[in-house]
């Protein structure tokens, strides 16, 4: 909502620095987003001398004027019938903005270069002189700014107004605000009442068929009115506040809705058939032209505005093509009426059409209103366009608005707002906004609000009222007195909280891409089509394609992370993510939430320096990484196992590793695909995993529990046999694991070699035992005994061999 | 006897002195000190003397084991002193080895240190859906369906009925329809708005706090608003409570801090206000309470919800809100 400094000043004395008063409104709830001069426009406009005037060679009407513009003197070609040497007039520069949004430039005016413009009072909008160009009193230096020689001066202020303040979306709403801000009374706009003649009912007719949508219409009819261009005075308002003047009959309305917050529509009373008008919703599939040529296709909720034969307006919305003000116009029916909100916003919204009124009549208008604003606007038209008013008005009010008092409780305002208010500082502030106060007891007051007012419905309206005056940064800062009792903290926040700080101690970087992804991602990943990964949910309105998706994977965000890295030269990539994936039951029902962690690692094992060569990292470091989360997580029987390559689609085939817990699947660790790198541009290899959080939580309940230390010193025995290279390596120590031998304390896989002297087809695996009883020493001979005994098990087991 | 252990004593510290190496030292004092070696010999000999000269050998023995073992460990330093080993060094200004840890996302840093503030004051930490149902979203916070309010906040989505959360106030409801009051509660979490700008992302983070018990009041909010700033920041940070409008709260207001960068007197940061607007907070509306059952003749309480990016922008002086969701390796590493 834009208000100008002098328009409020029609209305209420201020004092105040414009700059106080921004504050000062702010802090009552009216934020003031800016402050502008409204002379802005007239930044590159100086005052001119005309130096010298001579012919112009090539156009009978143009003169070359030489005009001193504070430096070396410029040439102007003018037409003004009123120039003479010596004058002084306002000068436009190249780069000024005129109102009408056009913008001066140097140019050539047939054959001669004109390198500013004298101008008139109405190029200039500061009058309505259009003969010539205006000429300036006074002893203004020239090149001096038009502004500051005039001293034009007015501010307009922006103010961000929050849903609940319909009432401020007028000049008059914020004049009242300030009134109270200062303590003084407003001065309304002269209130003249209509004529008691009832003529008006010899010409027309209102008849409202659907008074649920339309408590309440009020017409006036004024004729042998004049259709011209706004005088000045009501164009500069209009102009200050970003309006375009259009004529003098819609300049009155909208100047009206702008000083009173009623919007008001004009109708050509000659084009509206049987010259009556009737309130009814649309017929299904109607379709009607509204005033900006556009046709809209109507539904039976939408109010219409009807003549005797057809619509001629969108209720509250927008007016018709059919019955649009022309400058042959010669009788006005104007409307001023009371619509049901949300059936002005449901139409707005349908038709994906919003204008000042909707706007207002969405937010709620003073029902008591319509009938001021209407006269206010006959009168103006009477005024500016020579019209005659009709006796009278037509004040259809089906269902009576009745103003409603509400009880104020005051030690329940002194409770809810932490201070001791009393009766008179309540009074005082609500009295200030135009409530009426009534003592109802010793502790309730019985408030009535104004009638434009409508946010005002419960006694917690008026408590917030009243510390909204009273000021909150009066109100004592305290601190509350509640009960200390605590719950359980969240398990799921303390297990995310764990894998972050294990896996930021494992040199992970932490990333957050965006919850939603492209749906090309699934083909990118390479995803069956009967992957739950393809349960997509999707955003009705995304931004963009590329974000159309929720996602079912933190996969894609880390590959699109890990491709702008590249594209900055960072090669060298330890990411991890956890968040939501989205796992659709369809789009009318809330989708599975489901909480992963997901890493990344790409580039070299360590970054290149002094004591390391550049190694490509590779399977068994991000293997690392994960059995070191799950180990830290204190969760120690996990299973690494070959993945299914139908369940590996976006990670290679052969370097996949599906991860289990007590047989339960958490997720995978393993290379990404080289089609998938391809799919989504990027250059090197890149090792990911993938976790559900939800199964890793149930499997992290387990209570820590300490051991005895040993008290006797172990022994280690080595072994290296000869298998299979298919065989996979641990499963040599599952199965000296399971021989279940006591003296067996631990056993490390130490080295594994394939190659010569090993043959083709075998590797050889060492191992070594670490044996120990808890008993007692162990003596060399008879670790020895089991020791061969084990060794020859686990030969037999593997079809192995020893080394030659 | 005594002139026995005497010149063993001599011979020893001559050879000890002429040792030439660690190795030769070692072996000279297995020599002497040894299990077998001399002075240990003559030691278990001494129970062989008579009574009366025992104890006088003995007490001369152990001095001269002593000034052995002094000797030895003497030659041993000077000899050490001058090896090549005691002249090695290692070139301390060459880097370690790596054992750099990773980091935090900033957004989780700022979340945590929100989160613990608000936990030392007695808050639990509550979570909800990102995906809401309208009712939750809107309805039960006193937004119906076509009030003008919602175009506050614009929407992502998902059908008629379901959105993508706009704020994390929804886990005010539900925390409320599963608790009875008194109730404190924070619920941080990601949330979706369709607006994309240098400052506005499609999705960001909020922390959503509600206190409800009986008389908790909106000096109460003050005080608990300011408290949290000046741990966040610092005790110079001043607020301002504006009045605003939020559906679910009334009275409402809006929070502004003291600008961090100039402390009031006007920079870029704060367009020259002074200010900087941080969050939206609130009593809770009785159309809420309503909404979960809870008797408004008995409780009140407030609401609040804070934007962690520009909190978070705000603590680290980052400007552009979308390089959170960059995720630049050169970006993250600075925190």
């Amino acid at each position: 909502m834009k208000v100008s400094l002098s328009w409020l000043k029609d209305y209420v004395n201020i004092e105040m620095d414009v700059q106080d008063l921004a504050s000062a409104l702010t802090m009552a709830g009216l934020e003031v987003e800016s402050v502008t001069n409204s002379f802005d426009y007239l930044e590159n406009v100086v005052v001119g001398r005309i130096i010298e005037i001579s012919p112009h060679p090539n156009a009978e009407k143009l003169k070359l004027c030489r005009v001193d513009a504070g430096k070396s003197p410029i040439q102007v070609v003018c037409g003004a019938p009123n120039i003479v040497e010596n004058i002084l007039a306002p000068l436009a520069l190249p780069g000024t903005v005129f109102p009408d949004g056009s913008i001066l430039q140097t140019c050539d005016i047939r054959g001669k270069i004109s390198e500013g413009m004298l101008c008139s009072e109405r190029e200039l909008e500061l009058g309505d002189d259009k003969s010539g160009v205006m000429i300036l009193s006074g002893t203004p230096e020239t090149g001096t700014k038009i502004s500051s020689a005039l001293s034009l001066s007015d501010f307009v202020l922006e103010i961000g107004l929050t849903p609940n303040r319909s009432d401020c979306l007028s000049v008059l709403g914020i004049a009242r605000e300030i009134a109270a801000i200062q303590k003084l009374k407003i001065k309304y706009p002269v209130k003249q009442q209509p004529d008691r003649n009832k003529d008006i009912q010899e010409y027309t007719s209102v008849r409202i068929e659907a008074p649920e949508h339309c408590p309440r219409y009020a017409a006036a009819l004024v004729t042998d009115i004049t259709v011209s261009e706004s005088p000045f005075w009501l164009r500069k308002r209009l102009i200050s506040i970003g309006q375009r003047p259009i004529n003098n009959i819609v300049d009155i309305t909208n100047f009206v809705m702008m000083e009173c917050g009623q919007p008001l529509h004009a109708f050509d009373f000659n084009l509206l058939a049987e010259n009556r008008i009737v309130v009814r919703t649309a017929e299904k599939g109607e379709t009607f032209v509204t005033l900006d040529q556009k046709e809209r296709i109507l539904d039976p909720e939408m109010l219409m505005i009807c003549d005797g034969k057809k619509p001629v307006a969108i209720a509250g919305v927008m007016g018709g093509l059919n019955s649009e003000i022309a400058n042959s116009t010669k009788r006005v029916l104007i409307e001023s009426a009371y619509f049901n909100p949300l059936n002005i916003r449901k139409t707005s919204k349908k038709l994906g059409l919003s204008t000042e009124a909707s706007y207002r009549f969405e937010r709620g208008i003073d029902p008591l209103g319509t009938v001021n604003a209407l006269v206010r606007a006959a009168l103006l038209m009477t005024k500016i366009g020579n019209g005659k008013l009709t006796g009278g008005v037509i004040d259809e009010n089906p269902l009576i608005h009745d103003l409603v008092p509400i009880e104020l409780n005051i030690s329940e305002t002194g409770r809810l707002l932490g201070i001791e208010m009393d009766r008179e500082n309540i009074k005082s502030c609500l009295e200030s906004i135009e409530f009426d106060v009534e003592n109802a007891d010793a502790d309730t007051l019985k408030v009535t609000p104004p009638s434009f007012r409508v946010d005002i419905t419960r006694s917690v309206d008026l408590m917030e009222e009243a510390a909204r005056l009273y000021g909150y940064n009066n109100i004592p800062t305290t601190m509350p007195f509640i009960h200390a009792e605590t719950t359980q903290p969240l398990k799921t926040l303390v297990l995310r909280d764990k894998i972050k700080n294990i896996l930021t101690g494992l040199s992970f970087m932490e990333a957050i891409n965006y919850s939603f992804i492209n749906e090309s991602s699934c083909d990118q990943l390479r995803l069956l089509s009967n992957d739950t990964k393809r349960k997509l949910l999707h955003v009705l309105n995304p931004i963009n394609e590329e974000q159309s998706v929720m996602r079912t994977s933190l996969i894609p965000g880390l590959l699109e992370t890990m491709r702008r890295n590249l594209s900055q030269q960072v090669r060298n990539l330890k990411l991890f993510e956890t968040g939501n994936i989205f796992l659709s039951r369809g789009q009318e029902t809330l989708p599975e939430e489901v909480e992963m962690v997901a890493g990344l690692w790409t580039g070299d094992r360590y970054n290149s320096a002094w004591y390391a060569k550049e190694t490509g990292c590779d399977f068994y470091d991000i293997k690392g990484i994960v059995e070191g989360l799950i180990s830290d997580l204190n969760i120690n029987n996990s299973c690494f196992t070959k993945m299914p390559s139908e369940l590996c689609r976006y990670t290679k085939q052969g370097h996949t590793a599906q991860v289990t817990i007590e047989g339960r699947p958490i997720g995978l660790v393993g290379e990404l695909h080289p089609e998938v790198l391809r799919n989504f541009d990027l250059k090197q290899r890149a090792f990911i995993f993938e976790l559900n959080c939800n199964t890793l939580l149930d499997l992290t309940n387990k209570a820590k529990k300490s051991k005895l230390l040993p008290k006797f010193p172990f022994t280690t025995r080595d072994i290296t046999v000869i298998i299979s290279k298919d065989i996979e390596a641990m499963s040599i120590l599952e199965k000296l694991n399971s021989f279940g031998e006591k003296l067996i304390e631990n056993t490390q896989l130490f080295d594994i070699f394939e190659g010569d002297p090993v043959p083709p087809g075998k590797k050889s695996v060492s191992v070594r035992i670490i044996y120990r009883s808890p008993e007692k020493t162990l003596e060399d001979n008879e670790v020895n005994g089991i020791h061969i005994d084990i060794t020859n098990r686990l030969l037999g087991a593997f079809n192995a061999s020893l080394p030659a | 006897m005594e002139n026995t252990i005497d010149q063993i004593c001599t011979e020893a510290l001559r050879e000890i002195e002429t040792a030439k190496s660690k190795d030769s030292l070692n072996a000279i004092s297995v020599k002497y000190l040894g299990r077998k070696g001399i002075v240990t010999q003559f030691l278990r000999n001494i129970s062989k003397l008579p009574s009366e000269e025992r104890p006088k050998a003995g007490e001369k023995a152990n001095e001269i084991k002593k000034i052995l073992e002094k000797a030895f460990e003497e030659t041993a330093n000077r000899l050490y002193s001058q090896s090549p080993e005691a002249h090695d060094f290692v070139d301390v200004s060459l880097p370690g080895r790596s054992a750099l840890p990773g980091s935090l996302h900033p957004i989780t840093q700022i979340t945590r240190q929100i989160c613990d503030i608000f936990i030392r004051m007695g808050f639990d930490i509550a979570e909800g859906p990102e995906i809401e149902s309208d009712y939750y979203n809107f309805e039960a916070l006193n937004i119906p369906k076509y009030h003008p309010a919602r175009d506050m906040q614009d929407t992502f989505y998902v059908s008629d009925n379901i959105v993508l959360r706009t704020h994390t106030s929804p886990v005010q409801v539900r925390v409320m329809e599963k608790c009875k009051p008194p109730v404190k509660v924070i619920a941080p979490g990601k949330v979706y708005r369709s607006d994309s700008d240098i400052t506005h992302t499609p999705m960001f983070h909020q922390v959503e706090g509600l206190m409800v018990g009986e008389n908790i009041s909106f000096g109460n909010l003050k005080g608990i608003l300011t408290n949290f700033v000046h741990l966040m920041f610092d005790e110079k940070t001043s607020l301002r409570f504006r009045p605003s409008f939020f559906p679910f709260t009334e009275p409402s207001a809006e929070v502004d801090m003291l600008c961090v960068m100039c402390r009031g007197n006007g920079c870029r940061i704060c367009s020259q206000t002074g200010w900087i607007e941080v969050l939206g907070a609130g009593m809770v509306h009785p159309a809420v309470f309503e909404n979960v059952g809870y008797d408004t003749t008995k409780i009140t309480g407030f609401a609040f919800g804070i934007g962690i990016e520009r909190i978070t922008m705000l603590k680290y002086g980052i400007d552009d809100t979308r390089k959170f969701f960059e995720n630049d390796f050169r970006f993250l590493r600075q925190f």
